[in-house]
C-alpha cells in the first residue's frame, strides 16, 4: 500500500476537483478518477465510493449533465459535461479556494516560523 | 428530469447506475491487464479496491435526493412481508390499535358533533346567541341574573333600536314534538320550530325549493299559515317531489301551506334535535302549548335570539349596547309605577352574548365534562397500547438485530434502516386506524343511544366528517411515531461488528431492558389511575342506585298522551279537559290488574314548575325562601306513584273547582315552615309576595321524593289537584298488580283512551323504572365505559409484563439451567423472575398512586356522595393491578422452574 503519499481530501474539495476535470471536456467517471490521479501526480486516488455519489449529487444539482456515448474502448459510458451553472460554480469555487489557501498558508507560515 | 419523473424512471436509473459502475470496474481491470497482471488476479485486486459496490450504489441513490420516495413502495412491500411473517404480533398490535384509535375516534366524533361543529349556516363565526342557550320553555318572571329567554315584544323593540347587529333571528326555545298530518293522512309526530321572519335570512339559509319564511309571514297574529320543511323531512315524505309545494299540512288543529324546503343539512339551530317543519312566530297563538294562555304578553319570554354582528362591531361593543337596551326596554314594560322588587331584579339582570355559530345545545351542558374525561381516558388507553406495541417492537428489534446488521453491512444507511422500520410501524398504525374508524362509526352512534335512551332519539350526524378524519389521521401519525421511533432508532443505532461476531443479538438487550422496563412502569401507573377512575364512577353509580327515590318505581306504567289534535277548549272551558282526564282515569281503573291510576303534570325527571311560596304568619327564612317544586295531579297520584301519606289526607272527589283550594306538601316543606307543629290547615300563596296570599290550604303531608334527578338534595314540593288547576296534562301513570300482563294492560289502556276520545294520541309508553334508569343513563354509561377501558388498560399492562418476563426467561435459559444444575431450588428461581416484576410493580404504584390521588379531583362534580379520594376505589384499583400483574408474571416465573438443565445448557 502506498498510503504514505495519499491523504484525505477536505470536505467539499472533491466536487471542486470533479468540476475542474470535467471542465476540460466531456469525460466518464473512470477517466475522471484517472485524470485526478495523474494531475495530482499520484498523490490523490479518488475512491469509487466517493466519486460516484459526488457525480450523481452534482448531476442532481444540475451542475453537470450526463450522456451515454461510446468510449475509447467502444463500450458505452456515461460522459459528464459542465452546465452553465456548473461553469459559474467552478469559477466561484476556484476563487474561494485560492483565497482560502492563501489565507490559511499565511497563518500556517507564521506558526511554523514561531515553532522553529 | 422532474422530481416525479425520477421516481417513475427508477428502473432505468438503476440499470444506468449498474452499467456505469460496471464500466468503471471493467476499465480498471483492463488497465491492470495492460500493465501485465493476469486477468483473474486483476479482477480480484480491482474488487478489493472497489469495496462494496452495493454501498456505492446506495450512496449514489441517496445523493439523487429521491431515495425516500423511491423506497416507500419497497419499504411498504417489505413491511407487509414482515407483518405477515409474524401474524401473532401483527394481529395483537392491530387489534389493540384498532381499539385504541377506534375509541378515540368514537369519543371525538361525539365531542365534535356536540361541542365543536359549527352550524351549516353562512359565516357561523359572526353569530352571537343572547344568553347561554341553557334555558328552554317559557317564563313570566321579571328578569334577574343572567337572562336567556326573551319575549316577542322585546324582540321587536330591540330590533328597532340596536346598532350592533345586521339582523336578529328568533326561535321559540321549546322543542315542540307535536302532531302533523299531510293532506288529511294520519297524524304523525313532527318536530316544529316557531321562527321569526328574520330567521332564515339572518342565518343565511336559502330555500332549495320554493321560498323560506319571510317578514311578510311574521306580521300580526295568524297572518302566516305557512310552513317550510327541512330537507330530510321533505325527502322522507315526498321523496323530493317539487309538486308537494302548496300542499296543506295540518299541524295540531290548524292548516298550513307548505311553501318551501330549506337547504339540505340545515335542521334548525338546536344541536341534537332535527326540526321537521318551521312555521312563523305569528302563528304562536294557534299553537297549543303548556302555559299558552299567556302567549303575547310582554313578559311571556320564550324565545332564543341569535344576532349576526355588523362588520366592524366587536362582541364586547355589541354586549354593552345589548345590556343597555335590554334594561331600558324591560324597564318600560314594568309600567309607570313598578314595584321596588321588580326594579331590584332588573338592576341585577344582564344578557351575556355567547358565540352562536355552534348552535344551541342542551347536550353541551350535560356532556361537556363527561366527554372530556372520556376523551382523556381513551387517550391514556391508546398511550398504553402504544407502549405495548413499542415493547413488542423492541423485542422484535432485538430478534432482528442480525437482519439489520446484514443490511447495514451490505451498504444500507442508518437512515434507510430507520425509515424502513418506521414504515413498518406506520403501516401497522394505518391498518389499525382503518379498522378503528370503521369501529368508531358504529360505536359512537351506539354510545349516543346509550347516553340518551328514551323515546326521542337524539339526532346527531356522526358519520366521520373532515375534522374527525383529520383527528384520526393526526392520532394515527402520532401513535406510529410514539411506538415506532424508539425501537427503530434502537435497532439502527447498534454497533455492527460485535453483533455479527456474536451471531445472535444479545448486545443491545440491556438497553432494551431499561426502555422496556420504563414502559412497563408507566403502564402499571396508568392502569392504577384508570382503574381508580373506573372504581369511582362505579361506586358513584351504586350510590345512585341505592338512593331512596321516595316513590316505588316497580310495576308502574307511564303513558305520554298528546291532546294537541283534539282541539280541547282553552280558558273558561278548560275544566272540560279535567273531566276528560277523570273519564280516562275511571275507565282505566276498571281494567283488571290496575290498582290505581292518575294524570299528572310531571312524574319524575320530565320537567317541572317551581316558585317561592309564603305561609301566612310565617317569617321568610333562607331555608323556606327556596323555590318549591310544584306538580298538578289526579286523585290517585300518590297511590299510583307509591308515595306514602304521612299526615292528613290526599285529594278526593270533594276537592272541586269551586271548593277551597288545597295542596299536599312534602315533609321537607312541612319541616322548613313548621319545624315544631303540624302544617295541616295552614294556608299559603304562590310567589315571593303572593298575589293571592293564603289562598291554598294544606290538607296533607307526604314523604319526600326525588323530582328531577336522583342526585338532588332535599327539595320542598307541593301538589295541587287537577280539578282546581285545569289543563290537559300529558302524563298518565298506572300501578298494576305485580305479575300482571304488561302488554295486555297497555293495549287495553290504549283501547280505553281511544273509546273516550279518538283524538287523544298515545305518544309513548314506558315504565317508571325505565324513567328512573334513563335519568342516570349518562352516569351509567360513564361507569361502564371507564370500567371497560380500565380493564383493557390492566389487560394491556399484563400482556406487557408477561411479554417482558417471558423474553427475560427465554434469554436467560442457559443461566437458569446452570443454576438448576448447580442445585438452585425452584422457589429461588421463581423468586429471581418474580423479583423483577415486583420491583416494576412497586415503581409503577409509586408513580400511579400519587398521580391518581392528585388527578381524580376533576371528577368531583360527576360523583354522587363520594369523595374523589374514596379509599375503597383506590385500594381496589391497587389490589386489582397488583393481582393481575402477579398472575401475568407467575406464568413465565413457573416456566423458569421447569427448565430442563441438560437442554438449557445445550442452547446457545
Amino acid at each position: 500500500m502506498k498510503s504514505e503519499n495519499r491523504f484525505d481530501l477536505p470536505q467539499g474539495t472533491l466536487d471542486l476537483l470533479i468540476l475542474r476535470v470535467v471542465a476540460l471536456g466531456p469525460i466518464h467517471g473512470y477517466a475522471i478518477s484517472q485524470r485526478i490521479q495523474q494531475m495530482s501526480r499520484e498523490a490523490l486516488q479518488v475512491q469509487q465510493g466517493s466519486l460516484y455519489p459526488a457525480l450523481h449529487r452534482l448531476e442532481y444539482k444540475k451542475l453537470l449533465t450526463a450522456q451515454w456515448q461510446p468510449s475509447e474502448t467502444g463500450r458505452e459510458a456515461k460522459f459528464y459535461d459542465l452546465t452553465a451553472k456548473g461553469r459559474a460554480q467552478l469559477k466561484a469555487e476556484t476563487e474561494n479556494w485560492k483565497r482560502l489557501t492563501d489565507v490559511v498558508g499565511l497563518i500556517l507560515k507564521e506558526t511554523l516560523e514561531g515553532i522553529s | 428530469m422532474s422530481w416525479l419523473g425520477r421516481v417513475f424512471a427508477r428502473k432505468r436509473l438503476e440499470v444506468d447506475l449498474d452499467k456505469e459502475l460496471r464500466f468503471h470496474f471493467e476499465s480498471q481491470v483492463a488497465d491492470k491487464v495492460r500493465s501485465g497482471i493476469p486477468e483473474s488476479e486483476a479482477r480480484r485486486l480491482t474488487r478489493l479496491e472497489f469495496g462494496g459496490i452495493d454501498q456505492v450504489k446506495e450512496d449514489c441513490r441517496e445523493s439523487r435526493g429521491t431515495l425516500w420516495l423511491e423506497s416507500i413502495g419497497q419499504n411498504v412491500r417489505y413491511g407487509v412481508r414482515q407483518l405477515l411473517k409474524s401474524p401473532g404480533f401483527s394481529l395483537i398490535a392491530i387489534i389493540s390499535l384498532a381499539l385504541g384509535i377506534g375509541a378515540n375516534t368514537a369519543i371525538f366524533s361525539l365531542l365534535n358533533a356536540i361541542l365543536l361543529r359549527p352550524l351549516p349556516v353562512q359565516n357561523p363565526g359572526e353569530l352571537l346567541l343572547f344568553g347561554n342557550g341553557e334555558a328552554h320553555g317559557a317564563t313570566l318572571s321579571v328578569p334577574d341574573g343572567n337572562w336567556n329567554l326573551f319575549s316577542r315584544a322585546f324582540f321587536h323593540d330591540f330590533r328597532q333600536k340596536d346598532n350592533s347587529f345586521s339582523g336578529i333571528a328568533a326561535v321559540d326555545s321549546s322543542q315542540f314534538d307535536t302532531k302533523a298530518s299531510i293532506a288529511g293522512a294520519a297524524y304523525e309526530t313532527t318536530r316544529v320550530d316557531l321562527v321569526s321572519g328574520s330567521y332564515f335570512p339572518v342565518l343565511g339559509v336559502p330555500a332549495v325549493l320554493g321560498r323560506t319564511i319571510d317578514e311578510a309571514d311574521d306580521g300580526p297574529d295568524g297572518s302566516g299559515p305557512v310552513a317550510v320543511a327541512s330537507y330530510a323531512w321533505f325527502q322522507r315524505h315526498f321523496g323530493g317531489d317539487p309538486s308537494a309545494l302548496g300542499k296543506i299540512i295540518r299541524i295540531q288543529s290548524h292548516d298550513y301551506t307548505l311553501v318551501g324546503v330549506a337547504r339540505p343539512g340545515f335542521q334548525g339551530v338546536t344541536v341534537g334535535q332535527s326540526t321537521d317543519l318551521f312555521i312563523p312566530l305569528s302563528m304562536e297563538k294557534a299553537f297549543s302549548r303548556l302555559g299558552g294562555n299567556s302567549v303575547g304578553e310582554k313578559f311571556f319570554q320564550s324565545l332564543d335570539l341569535i344576532g349576526r354582528l355588523k362588520p366592524g362591531v366587536t362582541p364586547a361593543q355589541a354586549g354593552a349596547e345589548t345590556n343597555l337596551l335590554f334594561k331600558q326596554i324591560m324597564r318600560s314594560y314594568l309600567g309607570p309605577q313598578p314595584s321596588q322588587k321588580h326594579l331590584d331584579d332588573l338592576a341585577h339582570a344582564s344578557v351575556e352574548l355567547t358565540p352562536g355559530g355552534r348552535g344551541i345545545s342542551p347536550l353541551r351542558f350535560e356532556f361537556s365534562l363527561p366527554l372530556k374525561i372520556l376523551m382523556a381516558i381513551v387517550a391514556l388507553v391508546l398511550l398504553m397500547a402504544c407502549a405495548n406495541i413499542a415493547n413488542m417492537l423492541l423485542a422484535r428489534g432485538v430478534a432482528r438485530t442480525r437482519e439489520v446488521a446484514v443490511r447495514m453491512a451490505l451498504g444500507a444507511s442508518r437512515r434507510r434502516i430507520v425509515f424502513q422500520l418506521l414504515t413498518e410501524s406506520t403501516l401497522l398504525a394505518f391498518i389499525g386506524a382503518v379498522a378503528g374508524v370503521a369501529l368508531a362509526w358504529k360505536v359512537s352512534a351506539m354510545l349516543l343511544h346509550m347516553a340518551t335512551p328514551g323515546p326521542d332519539p337524539v339526532a346527531l350526524n356522526l358519520s366521520p366528517d373532515l375534522p374527525v378524519l383529520a383527528f384520526t389521521l393526526g392520532v394515527t401519525g402520532l401513535t406510529s411515531i410514539l411506538f415506532g421511533t424508539l425501537p427503530a432508532f434502537r435497532a439502527a443505532g447498534l454497533e455492527l461488528t460485535p453483533v455479527l461476531k456474536e451471531g445472535r443479538g444479545t448486545s443491545s438487550a440491556s438497553t432494551r431492558g431499561v426502555m422496556a422496563r420504563s414502559l412497563i412502569v408507566g403502564q402499571v401507573a396508568l392502569s392504577v389511575l384508570l382503574l381508580a377512575v373506573a372504581g369511582l364512577f362505579v361506586r358513584s353509580l351504586i350510590h345512585l342506585y341505592d338512593v331512596d327515590t321516595g316513590f316505588d318505581p316497580h310495576d308502574v306504567l307511564l303513558f305520554t298522551l298528546d291532546s294537541s289534535t283534539a282541539n280541547l277548549p282553552k280558558g273558561a272551558d278548560e275544566i272540560r279537559s279535567v273531566r276528560l282526564q277523570e273519564q280516562i282515569e275511571q275507565s282505566v281503573q276498571t281494567i283488571p290488574g290496575v290498582q290505581s291510576d292518575s294524570f299528572a303534570m310531571v312524574t319524575f325527571n320530565n320537567g317541572g314548575w317551581s316558585d317561592q311560596v309564603l305561609f301566612q304568619g310565617i317569617p321568610r327564612t333562607p331555608a323556606n325562601g327556596e323555590d318549591v317544586t310544584f306538580n298538578i295531579t289526579g286523585n290517585g297520584f300518590f297511590s299510583a306513584m307509591g308515595i306514602p301519606l304521612v299526615e292528613g289526607r290526599t285529594f278526593t272527589a270533594q276537592d272541586l273547582p269551586n271548593s277551597p283550594k288545597v295542596a299536599v306538601i312534602n315533609q321537607t316543606m312541612a319541616r322548613r315552615f313548621f319545624p315544631n307543629r303540624s302544617p295541616i290547615g295552614q294556608r299559603f300563596g304562590i310567589g315571593e309576595t303572593p298575589d293571592h296570599p293564603g289562598e291554598i290550604e294544606v290538607i296533607g303531608v307526604v314523604k319526600d321524593a326525588k323530582y328531577f334527578a336522583l342526585d338532588e338534595g332535599s327539595q320542598m314540593a307541593a301538589y295541587f289537584p287537577c280539578a282546581q288547576n285545569p289543563g290537559f296534562f300529558g302524563n298518565f301513570i298506572l300501578r298494576y298488580a305485580p305479575g300482571a300482563n304488561r302488554q295486555e294492560m297497555i293495549s287495553r289502556v290504549r283501547r280505553s283512551i281511544g273509546e273516550i276520545n279518538a283524538n287523544i294520541l298515545v305518544n309513548n309508553v314506558s315504565s317508571l323504572h325505565e324513567q328512573v334508569d334513563r335519568s342516570i343513563a349518562t352516569q351509567s354509561l360513564i361507569a361502564k365505559l371507564s370500567s371497560f377501558f380500565g380493564i383493557l388498560a390492566v389487560f394491556l399492562a399484563c400482556i406487557g409484563i408477561y411479554g417482558l418476563l417471558s423474553y427475560s426467561v427465554a434469554r436467560r435459559t442457559a443461566e437458569l439451567g446452570i443454576r438448576l444444575a448447580l442445585g438452585a431450588q425452584s422457589f429461588a428461581l421463581r423468586w429471581l423472575i418474580l423479583r423483577e416484576c415486583i420491583l416494576l410493580l412497586l415503581l409503577g404504584l409509586a408513580i400511579g398512586i400519587p398521580v391518581a390521588l392528585s388527578s381524580t379531583r376533576i371528577l368531583k362534580t360527576l360523583l354522587y356522595q363520594l369523595s374523589p379520594l374514596d379509599p375503597v376505589s383506590i385500594a381496589s384499583a391497587i389490589a386489582a393491578v397488583t393481582c393481575m400483574t402477579l398472575v401475568a408474571a407467575w406464568i413465565p416465573a413457573r416456566r423458569a422452574t421447569r427448565i430442563d438443565p441438560t437442554q438449557a445448557l445445550r442452547t446457545e
